[in-house]
Formats: structure tokens, C-alpha cells, sequence
């Protein structure tokens, strides 16, 4: 047979954990909300059965808030799945089993995994799930993906539930309590119209769902007789957190104390008691009654999401410092003391190993010389010039990775949501622009999952100027000839470069744009808690990044280098001619390369270079070096300065074709587009600039600097007088702590007005 | 008293979500329900952002969803 089975839940539960578990793939997880953001599936074979599993974003509610949600609410009411497995979380159970009653209201054939029971042993708690079992009367299944999970089992009570499912035989109660059958009398036609369950669509419109509103058709008479009904919207979800408290009390017991613990195991579920308890008047049971009032009157939340390390990381005064020094240490690694360390051993390996033998070899069978430099400057030199770039790379990612999963990402949102709120961005972007670290196009796809469209539009076209992972091998191999001793800082201030020039342009849009000024924006967003990745994952990690990255330049890079070599060294007239002054591509660049004339770079070698990097980032370094090297490509009095603006030109220009792609997909070809124009021009309007400031410092590095303290003094004088003359009248406090204060007093003021006339 | 008055580290119960359409809705959806036990335990560094804890987990609210969530003494 054929089975088709989705996973729906809750975000940051462990979807996408729990489908690599079944389907043995490696979609990328992370501890933060909203990493899956498409549809994903794959067809598997169980127990002669195919089974098709399909992962979703993760959602709260089938009333959906955002792009990828939807996704998820189309799946679920198309009706095509044989069965949803609703995935929870056994830490807040009842918010997870909120989504897991909007399915059984839909009717669906349902299977309940409580996933991350590892957690809760942690805890030393237990997961009564049996009561649960029997209030709900579907199966449960409680896992924890992260580790072993027993997946077989889950498939088997799923496919043995697909074969005997005679529809859910819950009683959900609280439904009794809403004016459900009023409201299917007057909508009942329009929801069969539209093919929507009548009771399903009925609590919808108690919710006020738009979408289903919509689809219903209703007319102005219906509507009348909806509004008869008032506001049911906070009455619908109460009715269903009292329900779902009412089925979860003392299912997950609080941290017990042995004698606790025991008197429980020996009351509800039957286990011997292992000591003798002291005789006197209580019975066991009432025992058992008095430890567990004890402890469910105890007023102290639990969150496992706070922790000590949060009132240290997100400290009023150190989180900031923090955040940088851990990005700075991050970097270090990356690019000094290890990274740096493991690409020199494996430049050795490939020179000593590979490069030297090939062409020796070549030579030695007495092979044209066109054919000995094309393997050996196109394809050894030029591919593994890239390839040594592996360590770095995947520690990069492996960092990155790091952040994801600790869920220390998550707290950098939170902590940066009050300065991203004013350049028109939110806590959210963060994630997306921190990704764009390790590569463009990925990370423009995790923006889905921001609300507002304005703000995702313009953090898409804004992520590609942070830093991607390809561009860090041209910086490595550029610098590194012209600034021997000062590399680490020269590529160092590219990162910060790249980073400034986003959150500038975000600035800009925010101030002088209408069509990118996002509104009143609310952040809400679930703080994961810290959680430690396993070594599996780890490795998981390394190996995948490490094969993306040899797999792209085996392919990609390959085939471009070969290409560029050849047009390079080969010309219409002459055939092959070594050194290429006349050759096809010496011709076509040399026809713009103009253009870069006041960039310092305007040669036809640097022009190819560029023009190669719009397929990947990583070829403009494999171009450079097929084309003879950067000591060729950069030549002239201020070659190290022109070096140096060709390395700002690169970090800003269009990233990729993939990159490309990914923002068409997101924002439409037209805002794709912009981005692109944009990220070209800003890239030559700043090269440009820093080109001639770097240009005025060498003939008078006395004046310049003068000159440009007293600029940045100016600019900042000018933006500080107009924020006063701005803010005049109103509170006067600019910075954000002020700003609760701020409303606060604010509102009292309103509420003292509101007092005075009413005494009048 | 909205949640915007509230201390942090002292446990307040919700009293009613006020506000209209996909705000208040997201914050009902997320179980800030009559009667649901809450607290903040964090004022972001920067301001305006506030965490959150509520039914086990930890939410980041902006001012203006916390001013919607109106809460009252836990007895």
C-alpha cells in the first residue's frame, strides 16, 4: 500500500529531527524556531508499504501568522495525508497539545509523538502519558529524536492505525461550551461550497479566521448574524488551554523527592513499595495526596528556557560585549590559530603531493605545454587554490552551527531587537543575517519566517552583503600577498565592512523610502532553551559541510576555471598564447574593464575575475590564480591599495546565481532585481570611495585623517542636534531602556488626563 | 496594570488580552489565557523587548504586544 504521512507541530519541537530519523536524511536542523521553512518529503519503504513522509514548518495554530505557516495549514486541509503525526514537546505540553486539538477538531487520522523525553528524565520527572492516552483515545508515542528514538515503533503504530482508523473518538468537551451549532446553521451551506468541514469552519469563524472568513463567501445577511454572536475569539482558545489543563493535570509530575517518587509509582501505577513505610494513621494514598498538593501549590514557575547563563548573556551591560568577543573568538579561530594552520598543511599536501608531480609527470610524457599549464594552472592551481579553503569553511559553518543549536542565536535576537527595531528590522532578521556569515543563499531563505513582507523584502535584499563563506578564500589568497603581517585585520574589517553597510542601508531604506518602511512591528518569538548538540550531530555537521563545499568546487568552480583558462589563454587568430594579452576573454573584459578604472583594478584580468564570481564567489580566487596569479592581476605604484578595493568590491557586489535565485523565490523577480542593482552600485560607489580616500591618505595621510575625523565629528554632531530638535516636546530619552519608561509615564500622564475629566 | 508594569521575577496571573485581529489572536494561540500564570524574567539590554515566561516556556514580546496583556496580583 501506500501511505502518505506529514509531521505538523509546533516549532522547534523536533520535526525535522524526527523525519531525518525515519527517512535517514539531513535536512538542516537548529534550536530555533522556524528553520524549516518549505514543505519537504521523501518516499521510503516500510514493511512492504511505501510510505511517503513529509516534513512542515513548524506552526501554533491553523490560524496562521506567516508565509511558511500557510504552507503547512494548505498541507493539513488538503486532505491528501493518510495520517498527521502531531509532533509535542514534553516541556510545554500544553501549548503543544493547543495545535494537537485544532487537528482532532479537523478530524484528521492523528498519531501523538511527545517528543524530547530526554529532557524531561533530566528533570527527574515522568511523563504519565497513559492518562493522556486515555482522555485523547489516539496513540502516543513519546521519543526523543536527538538520540536514539525507536522510529520503528512509530512507524508501525502509525501504519497499523492508517489500516484500522474509524475516525477520532475524542470527546472534546469544550466545544460544548461555543455556539457551534448556531453558527453551522447559517454557514454549513457556503462550507460545503467551499469544501470545508462545517464544524471545523464553524470554530474558525468564532476565531474570526480570515482565511476561512474568505473562503466561505459569506453574505452581508450572514455576516449580520455572526455579529449577533460577539466576541468569542479569547472564549475559543480558553476554552481550550482549560481543556487541555484539565487532561494534562499531573500528567508530567513536577521533580519529586524519592519517598515521593515511590509512594507515586506504588499508588497509580502498582510498583512495590522496596522500604517498609513507617505505620501510622495516613493511608498511602493519602500520602501520596499530601506530597502532590505540596508540590502543585508551589508558586515558583519552572522555565527550563531561563537559565543563570542568561542573566550573565543577556546582562544589561555585558551582552553586547560578549556577543562580539564570542564572534571575534569565533573568528579567530576561523581564520588565525587553527583554521589557518589546517589550510597551510593542505596547501603543502597539494603543492608537494599533487600539483608538483602532475606537471612533472605531463612534462616528462612530452605533452603540448598548453595542455601541461592547463592542468596545471587551471585545474590544480585554480581548483585546489579553492580547495584548501575546506578547514575554514567548515569551521565557519561549524560554528554557525554551534550558535544554532545552543540556541544562543535566539538570545542575540532577543537582545538585538531594540536596535533592530529602529533601522526597521527585528530580532529576527538577526538569524537570517548572522546565516549569510556561511552562505547567502541559504540564509535568505531562512527570512520566510518574518511576518511583516516589508521587512523580509528588505532583509532579503540586505543579507547578501554580510560576509557569505565563499568570498573568505579571495580575502585569504588576496590579502595574503599584499598584507602579509596584517591579513587577520584586513579581512577582519571586510566582515565589519560588510556588516555596517547592510544595517546602513537599512538606515536608509527605514528613513528615506516609503515602500521599505516597515510599520508597527509586534516581535513575538519563543526563547529555545540552551540545549548541548551531540557528537552525532557534530559530526553530522562537519561531514556535510565539508562535502557541499568539495562537491561545489569539483563542479562549479571546476568547470568555470577550465572555461575561464581556455578563453584566456586561447585567442581567435593566434590558437594558444601563453600569458593571454590577446586572447578571447582579454578581448571581452578588456571591452569593460574601464568602468573599474577609477577602482584601480582596470584590467581585463581582475574584470574576468569578477564577472566569473557571479556564478560562485569562490572562482574569482580560481580565476586569479589561473590567470597568472595576484601579483599579475594587480600590478602598479598602489597595486596593494588597488588589491584592497578589488577585495571591498568583491564582498559587495551580487554574491551568486544561487544567491539570485533564492531572492527571486522569496521576494519576486522585481525586488530580486533592485537587489541586484543595488548591491552593484553600492559596491562601486563604496570602492570608489574607499579607492580615493585610500588614494588621498597615501599622498598626505596627515590631512586626510584630519579631514575625516572632522567629517565623522560633523555627521555625528548634525545627528545628534536633529534627534534633539526631533524629539523636543516629547520623552527625551532616546535609548530603548528609557523607552518602557518612557510609555510608562506616558500612560500615567493618559490616565491623570482621563482622572481630571472625569472629575469634571 | 499591563504586563509593561509588571517586575521581574514576580509571578502575575493574565487577566484578559485586549487588542483586535492576528495580534491578539497570535497571543491567545500562544496561551496567554485568562488565568494563565506568567512572569517576566528579562527586560531586553536595549529596551522595548521583554521575556517572557508562561505554561513552561519563554516567549520575547515587544512593548506593544506586552501593553495588549493585561495582568493582575497571583493570589
Amino acid at each position: 500500500m501506500e501511505y502518505t504521512i506529514s509531521l505538523a507541530g509546533n516549532p522547534n519541537v523536533g520535526k525535522t529531527s524526527l523525519y531525518n530519523r525515519i527517512t535517514h536524511s539531513l535536512e538542516h536542523v537548529g534550536n530555533w524556531h522556524g528553520v524549516t521553512v518549505s514543505e519537504v518529503s521523501k518516499t521510503i519503504m516500510y514493511d512492504h508499504h511505501t510510505v511517503n513522509m513529509v516534513d512542515l514548518p513548524g506552526l501554533y495554530s491553523l490560524t496562521i501568522y506567516s508565509m511558511e505557516e500557510g504552507i503547512t495549514r494548505d498541507n493539513v486541509l488538503s486532505g491528501k495525508n493518510d495520517l498527521i503525526v502531531s509532533v509535542c514537546e514534553v516541556n510545554n505540553l500544553s501549548r503543544n497539545l493547543y495545535l494537537t486539538l485544532q487537528l482532532l477538531e479537523l478530524n484528521v487520522p492523528l498519531v501523538l509523538v511527545i517528543n524530547m523525553m530526554d529532557e524531561l528524565k533530566k528533570q527527574g520527572k515522568v511523563l504519565n502519558y497513559r492518562k493522556l492516552e486515555s482522555f485523547l483515545k489516539i496513540p502516543i508515542i513519546p521519543m526523543s529524536a536527538k538520540y536514539h528514538s525507536d522510529v520503528h515503533l512509530l512507524m508501525d503504530v502509525s501504519i497499523d492505525y492508517i489500516q484500522h482508523f474509524r475516525g477520532n473518538k475524542v470527546k472534546l468537551t469544550y466545544l460544548d461550551k461555543l455556539p457551534l451549532q448556531d453558527v453551522m446553521s447559517i454557514i454549513s451551506a457556503n462550507a460545503s461550497n467551499a469544501g470545508l468541514q462545517p464544524r471545523w469552519a464553524a470554530i474558525k469563524v468564532l476565531e474570526k479566521d480570515e482565511f476561512v472568513l474568505e473562503k466561505l463567501a459569506l453574505n452581508d445577511e450572514q455576516k449580520k448574524a455572526l455579529e449577533a454572536f460577539g466576541d468569542w475569539q479569547s472564549k475559543v482558545a480558553q476554552a481550550r488551554y482549560e481543556f487541555i489543563d484539565m487532561i494534562t493535570e499531573g500528567a508530567v509530575s513536577k521533580p519529586v523527592y524519592d519517598e515521593h517518587r515511590e509512594m507515586h509509582e506504588h499508588v497509580t501505577h502498582h510498583v512495590p513499595l522496596e522500604t517498609e513505610p513507617a505505620s501510622d494513621n495516613e493511608t498511602l494514598y493519602d500520602r501520596h495526596k499530601r506530597y502532590h498538593d505540596q508540590y502543585k501549590n508551589s508558586t515558583k514557575l519552572y522555565m527550563q528556557a531561563y537559565s543563570r547563563i542568561d542573566k550573565v548573556v543577556l546582562n544589561k551591560y555585558l551582552a553586547l560585549p560578549i556577543f562580539l568577543a564570542l564572534m571575534c573568538l569565533i573568528f579567530f579561530v576561523t581564520f588565525g590559530l587553527v583554521g589557518n594552520w589546517l589550510s597551510n598543511l593542505l596547501d603543502f599536501l597539494i603543492t608537494k603531493f599533487i600539483y608538483a608531480p602532475v606537471t612533472n609527470g605531463l612534462t616528462s610524457i612530452n605533452s603540448p605545454v598548453w595542455i601541461v599549464n592547463l592542468v596545471g594552472e587551471g585545474v590544480i592551481l585554480g581548483v585546489l587554490g579553492v580547495l584548501k579553503f575546506l578547514p575554514q569553511v567548515v569551521l565557519l559553518f561549524f560554528f554557525l552551527a554551534l550558535m544554532e543549536d545552543s540556541g544562543y542565536i535566539s538570545r542575540v535576537a532577543f537582545m538585538t531587537d531594540g536596535l533592530f527595531r529602529k533601522i526597521g528590522l527585528s530580532g529576527r532578521s538577526v538569524f537570517t543575517m548572522l546565516m549569510g556569515f556561511g552562505c547567502s543563499a541559504t540564509a535568505v531563505l531562512t527570512a520566510r519566517g518574518l511576518e511583516d513582507p516589508t521587512m523580509r523584502k528588505k532583509t532579503v535584499i540586505l543579507t547578501p552583503f554580510m560576509s557569505c563563506s565563499a568570498r573568505l578564500p579571495v580575502y585569504t589568497v588576496v590579502a595574503g600577498a599584499f598584507f602579509a603581517s596584517g591579513k587577520f585585520l584586513v579581512i577582519f574589517g571586510l566582515y565589519i565592512l560588510g556588516a555596517a553597510v547592510s544595517l546602513l542601508l537599512a538606515v536608509i531604506f527605514e528613513k528615506w523610502t516609503k515602500k521599505l518602511k516597515s510599520g508597527k512591528l509586534s516581535f513575538i518569538m519563543e526563547m529555545p532553551p540552551y540545549r548541548i548538540p551531540t557528537l552525532e550531530r557534530v559530526v553530522q555537521i562537519i561531514f556535510h559541510n565539508a562535502k557541499v563545499f568539495i562537491v561545489k568546487v569539483g563542479t562549479v568552480v571546476f568547470a568555470l576555471n577550465v572555461i575561464v583558462w581556455v578563453l584566456s589563454n586561447f585567442s581567435f587568430t593566434q590558437g594558444y598564447t601563453a600569458g593571454g594579452e590577446n586572447s578571447i576573454l582579454a578581448l571581452f573584459s578588456g571591452f569593460i574593464a574601464p568602468v573599474f578604472k577609477p577602482l584601480g583594478f582596470g584590467n581585463w584580468r581582475a574584470v574576468t575575475s569578477l564577472l566569473s564570481g557571479f556564478v560562485a564567489k569562490e572562482v574569482v580566487v580560481s580565476s586569479i590564480e589561473s590567470l597568472g596569479g595576484v601579483s599579475v592581476v594587480f600590478t602598479g605604484a598602489n597595486a596593494s591599495l588597488s588589491a584592497l578595493t578589488f577585495l571591498v568590491y568583491t564582498l559587495l557586489y551580487v554574491p551568486c546565481i544561487a544567491t539570485f535565485s533564492a531572492e527571486i523565490k522569496e521576494v519576486g523577480i522585481k525586488w530580486a532585481l533592485f537587489g541586484l542593482c543595488m548591491q552593484l552600485v553600492v559596491a562601486y560607489v563604496v570602492a570608489l570611495l574607499f579607492h580615493s580616500l585610500g588614494l588621498a591618505f597615501m599622498l598626505n595621510p596627515g590631512i586626510t585623517v584630519g579631514v575625516a575625523v572632522v567629517v565623522v565629528i560633523a555627521l555625528i554632531v548634525t545627528g545628534v542636534l536633529v534627534n534633539r530638535i526631533k524629539n523636543r516636546g516629547q520623552c527625551s530619552c532616546g535609548c530603548g531602556s528609557c523607552s518602557l519608561a518612557c510609555a510608562k509615564r506616558d500612560k500615567k500622564q493618559n490616565e491623570k488626563d482621563d482622572k481630571d475629566a472625569g472629575k469634571k | 496594570m499591563t504586563l509593561m508594569d509588571a517586575r521581574t521575577d514576580k509571578v502575575y496571573k493574565v487577566k484578559e488580552v485586549h487588542g483586535d485581529g492576528n495580534e491578539k489572536r497570535r497571543l491567545l494561540d500562544m496561551g496567554f489565557t485568562p488565568d494563565c500564570k506568567i512572569y517576566v524574567a528579562h527586560v531586553a539590554p536595549f529596551g522595548g523587548t521583554i521575556l517572557v515566561g508562561l505554561r513552561g516556556f519563554m516567549v520575547a514580546l515587544r512593548e506593544d504586544a506586552a501593553s495588549l496583556i493585561e495582568i493582575g496580583e497571583a493570589n
